[in-house]
């Protein structure tokens, strides 16, 4: 195991010292735990002052900060551990800390939490006593807290928790004397028992019943762990896999599975979590209560199956369709495209061009009808930029207010009835970024029955930034193309999920997460978050178009553009548009954004009507992913199932599209 | 680095160690949260310097 000292200095917050010493099993130990930010390593610095090692802990790289601190004439082993939310393990650093929790000794654990967001952070409080652990509980940036008008009971808390409470400033040192004075007092907290419902509870009793002495830690804890497969059978019952109890846990967890309508995972969360909010409003009280009952309401009402539809609109309406379709869409990309571009940049680069290289065919590479220049350049930057950076803009102000995860729950209902949970609202709302990664992101989906409907969904249903910015910006002259538009695309979103979520077989998914504070968004966050985006973006996207643009010259010179342009004309004449249209499908294939691209090319020239708009915009939206989201596909579903997939989606675009078309002819209807 | 859509802090050099790649050999500009899987996009290399250049002269 690496060892290094360190020296800095302790009112910073970094460890200090030059001396070292080794782990005496005489000597108690009391473990730092929390959340990342808590303040953790300036206590540990507080109360460790010179002695400190730092070291990685056996077989990760993850750094612990052992120290030695004095109290009441007697030495402690004070360790630091990494930042961990709860003690089922997600990451490395949780991993490293629940190990430590779970196998070591551990004398007293003093759980830092910050007294601002006390109620997020209470449900590993929970945890921790119910574990049977010495537990003393740290209020730490209580200062700021009060600043805030927060005020915390700490005699009530204690009484709920049976545990010790100490309000601290690790800052400025203050309550870290009456910290000192609790470590040699710890106990083991006295809380009321939380009743995760009779399935749990039963196999929770059987499960126990297996278990061997193991560390500190209950056996309720190691078989609730044990349940939501956060710890294998070696690191909870202490015992050989293959015992009989081995078998007895394993049939326990099974049978608790099929009675349960959720995950186990999600019955103990969810009666985790109202159980904090139950402790919190007996002993916090928040300022401004109107504004936090405000606040509460709001983001309850964002939930709502049906009070939440209307938010939901009016976020898709205002930000996505006014703010997206009309600003990035309509003036930027009229200010960018038609002054800089056309009037400016084009002609000036044509001259130079048409000056320095005498061949009509090396200048067509540059300024020809799909030039680098004057197709490739110019579409990345005077048309999908302006509007993937208006999107990225609308995207982040939703993400650095909360509501996505609001719109996660608010989904799950919907989206269980085509076979996905709120989970896949990640993906999904990737998939409005680059359909590519978000396929990719269909992994942290719980079952591989929800991962190939969300894939098949994203492939088919959901478009991209570019293109979604790209669409909005064509039909925002015509709303009623727009409701077309939606209208179809939303109902194949839904029927293919529906059919899907019947016809393949496997566990209905639950979701269940813990919901961030509902706020104003910061805008020096959605400054920072929406140019990051748009530089990634860019990084990625200019050279593709470049490569486009050279792969269709070469496809120009060698006849084969004109052939596949050719092949698709009959097609494309087929659901009603015109034959330019096919350049656009053809560009579809190589970036979904592309072909948006081509059409809004078309429409400038005033060679589409409103009702052909809506049927180029429908049938692009729902036809093949793009290469890259192909090759992805394939990664993640296999060869046959990617295949199968594009080919379905293929069909599925052109009959939506011919339907579309027929429907608007029979009934008459002009958009 | 704090996660856009849980909110949850995590370890960037870590979470990225975590990530199995779309493509071991290229770098694809995003960090992966290790609690909800979201993704969000690395932070420029020069909003890292115009930080650098404000925390120094703080």
């Amino acid at each position: 195991m690496p060892v290094k000292t360190t020296s800095a200095n302790p009112d910073r917050g970094e460890p200090s010292g030059k001396s070292r010493y080794k782990s005496d099993a005489s000597v108690p130990r009391v473990l730092l735990v929390g959340s990342p930010n808590v303040g953790k390593s300036m206590l540990f610095n507080k109360l460790t002052g010179r002695y400190v090692t730092v070291s990685n802990y056996p077989g990760t790289t993850i750094e612990l900060s052992r120290g030695l601190s004095q109290i009441s004439d007697r030495k402690y082993e004070i360790i630091d551990t990494p930042g961990m939310y709860s003690l089922s393990a997600i990451t490395d650093e949780e991993k490293v800390a629940s190990d430590l929790l779970l196998n070591e000794r551990a004398d007293a654990v003093v759980h830092v939490v910050d007294a601002k967001n006390i109620e997020r952070m209470l449900v590993l409080t929970l945890q921790l006593i119910e574990a049977g652990l010495p537990v003393i509980l740290v209020l730490n940036m209580a200062d700021e807290a009060e600043q805030l008008g927060i005020e915390i009971d700490v005699a009530e808390l204690e009484r709920i928790l049976g545990v010790y409470v100490v309000k601290t400033t690790a800052t400025t040192g203050e309550g870290i004397k009456t910290l000192i004075d609790r470590i040699p007092q710890v106990r083991a907290g006295r809380f009321e028992q939380i009743d995760y419902g009779s399935a749990i509870e039963n196999s929770i009793s059987v499960i126990a019943k297996q278990l061997g002495e193991q560390g500190h830690v209950s056996r309720r804890t190691r078989a609730l762990l044990l349940l939501q497969g956060s710890c294998d059978y070696a690191g909870c019952a202490a015992g050989d896999g293959g015992s009989p109890g081995a078998d007895l846990i394993t049939n326990a967890i099974r049978d608790c599975s099929s009675q349960i309508e959720h995950s186990v995972h999600y019955h103990i969360t969810f009666a985790i979590q109202e159980k904090v909010k139950q402790i919190v409003r007996q002993a916090v009280s928040f300022p401004g209560a109107h504004v936090r009952d405000f606040r509460e309401r709001l983001s309850r009402l964002c939930m709502h199956p049906v009070g939440g539809l209307p938010i939901l609109f009016a976020v898709m309406y205002f930000g996505v369709y006014k703010f997206v379709g009309g600003i990035g869409a309509g003036t930027v990309v009229d200010f960018l495209e038609g002054t800089i571009f056309e009037t400016h940049i084009n002609p000036l680069v044509v001259r130079v061009f048409s000056t320095i290289i005498p061949w009509q065919t090396a200048q067509d590479l540059f300024i020809g009808e799909y030039g680098v220049v004057t197709f490739g350049i110019r579409y990345a930057i005077a048309l999908v930029l302006p509007i993937v950076g208006t999107f990225f803009m609308a995207f982040s102000i939703l993400e650095d207010s909360g509501y996505l995860p609001r719109l996660a729950m608010l989904i799950d209902g919907v989206f269980k009835k085509i076979g996905l949970s709120g989970r896949a609202v990640v993906p999904i709302v990737l998939g409005f970024g680059c359909d590519t990664m978000a396929t990719m992101v269909t992994r942290t989906l719980e079952t591989r029955r929800e991962k190939i409907i969300a894939s098949v969904l994203l492939a088919l249903a959901i478009p991209c930034s570019a293109q979604l910015g790209v669409i909005l910006g064509l039909v925002a002259g015509h709303p009623f193309a727009l409701v077309a538009w939606a209208g179809f695309v939303g109902s194949v979103f839904v029927l293919a999920g529906t059919l899907m979520a019947r016809l393949l077989p496997g566990a209905k998914p639950s979701f269940y997460m813990e919901l961030p504070p509902l706020r104003l968004p910061r805008p020096g966050n959605v400054v920072v978050k929406t140019y990051s985006r748009m530089v990634w973006y860019f990084k990625e996207i200019l050279p593709l178009f470049i490569l486009a643009s050279v792969l269709i010259w070469i496809g120009q010179i060698t006849g084969v553009f004109q052939l596949l342009v050719a092949a698709l004309v009959p097609v494309v004449n087929a659901i009603g548009l015109p034959d330019k249209a096919a350049d656009a499908f053809l560009f579809g294939f190589f970036r979904r954004d592309y072909g948006a691209v081509g059409l809004y090319d078309l429409q400038n020239d005033g060679l589409m009507t409103p009702n052909q708009l809506a049927v180029a915009a429908i049938t692009l939206t729902l036809f093949l992913p793009c290469i890259a989201q192909f090759l992805i596909f394939k990664k993640e579903c296999g060869f046959k199932i990617a295949v199968t997939t594009s080919l379905c989606i293929c069909l599925i675009a052109l009959a939506t599209g011919f339907l579309a078309n027929s429907l608007f002819n029979l009934l008459g209807i002009a958009l | 680095m704090i996660c856009s859509f849980c909110f949850r802090t995590f370890d960037e050099e870590l979470a990225r160690k975590q990530c199995s790649h779309c493509n071991p050999l290229i770098e694809c500009g995003r960090v992966k949260c290790p609690y909800c899987g979201y993704e969000s996009p690395k932070e420029p290399k020069s909003l890292k310097w115009l930080n650098k250049i404000r925390m120094k002269k703080k």
